[in-house]
């Protein structure tokens, strides 16, 4: 068993898949049911394993992005004109940062961080 | 890999990969020196200072400084000094934003017009950000915007090593005078760069006393209270922690190892290895 597919909430489908293609690299690959009368469409980015999908009756989620450099990362979705609610902290785990999509589910961008390290 | 970079704001980064003895000169702006290889000398008036992997120095504005290196290992520095303006504006935006490094005793870093120019540990969110940095630009890439965003992180991760290293430690020194606490902590640093520098020689308590301009007596009770480990422990725990360096990056026999950090016995290192980190010098290796 593996986890294949996350369902984002989209109050309009287009806007939403537009986002996700032109400013955090994912692209459309199929349309698909995952349940009777729910189309949704399957967005995917070339060095993530799981997909989003977008459309049907999906609920508001929250998505954490792992990074191996949130700065760069950060400083990358922020030239290609997204909107971050929080710039990068820190925190017990690593570096955070957070935004907002267009239907407001909520990403976090995170580098986890080893701190036991030498 | 040699380069150095002078961005358009004046912040400078200089990598270097083999280090060549330097001439006196001047520090024209705050910085910070790492090394990540190897280790390299920094002569500050009478004060000679190792930097290893595992810390990092400072120097401020106008510092006179000179550098040598006196290791077989092939050095790796690097080195970020800041234009004085991205510093004033950060130190403004920084302590007007929130009350992070406002300690408990009154001090305030926005009062600081110099750092206390001493080693500190290069451990945490800073060496991350470092590594980060130093990838980026090893690998060719040079956008500005980046480039800062990683040297502004690098100024909040040296504000709160600061807080932490200095204005807590000053906090425990049992002295009623603020001004008394920051003065001894400053002496303590200098038995604790003393203790970085030469860790791998006999240091007497004497030398060390003398080293920091505190009687034996005085120096003891006060590393003690800042610290919470006396100079013989702080000396055994940092002679350990680059055993673990030199065991990760190196292939130094054993023997060789309690030679470089400066054990005497074979045995006692291996025994007190082991009852630090649960895992004896060699699986450690095998495992590293």
């Amino acid at each position: 068993m593996k986890l294949k597919y996350i369902p984002v909430f989209a109050e309009d489908a287009d806007a939403q898949i537009s986002f996700y293609t032109q400013k955090l690299g994912f692209n459309p690959i199929s349309n698909m049911f995952f349940a009777e009368g729910e189309e949704y469409t399957v967005l995917k980015a070339d060095n993530l394993d799981v997909a989003l999908v977008v459309g049907g009756n999906a609920f508001k989620s929250c998505i954490i992005l792992n990074t191996d450099d949130c700065l760069k990362d950060y400083h990358l979705y922020k030239t290609a004109g997204v909107f971050f609610s929080t710039v990068p902290r820190y925190l017990p785990t690593g570096l955070a940062a957070e935004f907002l999509d267009p239907s407001g589910n909520r990403f976090i961008l995170l580098e986890e961080r080893n701190y036991t390290e030498i | 890999m040699d380069y150095s970079k002078t961005l358009r704001n004046n912040n400078k980064i200089y990598s270097r990969s083999s280090s060549q003895k330097q001439n006196q000169q001047y520090s024209s702006d705050f910085s910070l020196r790492f090394v990540f290889a190897g280790n390299e000398r920094y002569d500050i008036g009478k004060r000679h200072l190792s930097i290893y992997p595992d810390s990092f120095l400072i120097l401020n504005r106008g510092t006179q400084y000179s550098t040598d290196t006196d290791s077989d290992i092939p050095v790796q520095s690097f080195s970020i000094s800041f234009d004085q303006q991205f510093l004033k504006d950060f130190k403004d935006c920084w302590t007007t934003a929130d009350s992070r490094l406002v300690g408990r005793g009154g001090y305030k870093v926005k009062q600081l017009q110099e750092f206390d120019e001493t080693i500190y540990p290069f451990t945490g969110d800073i060496r991350h950000n470092v590594y980060h940095l130093k990838h980026y630009l090893d690998n060719g890439m040079h956008d500005e915007l980046l480039i800062n965003e990683y040297l502004h992180h690098c100024l909040i991760n040296y504000f709160s090593i600061y807080n932490e290293e200095i204005f807590k430690k000053a906090e425990k020194l049992h002295f009623l005078n603020p001004s008394t606490k920051i003065e001894i902590l400053r002496r303590l640093n200098l038995a604790k760069e003393y203790l970085y520098s030469n860790y791998n020689q006999n240091i007497s308590l004497e030398d060390l006393a003398e080293h920091s301009c505190l009687s034996v007596n005085h120096l003891l009770r006060t590393f003690k209270q800042a610290f919470n480990l006396t100079p013989h422990q702080f000396l055994i725990q940092l002679r350990l922690k680059r055993a673990q360096l030199l065991l990760k990056s190196t292939a130094y026999p054993i023997n060789e190892v309690v030679n470089l950090i400066g054990f005497e016995c074979p045995s006692s290192f291996i025994r007190l290895f082991k009852t630090h980190y649960k895992i004896t010098p060699l699986k450690y290796r095998q495992t590293a």
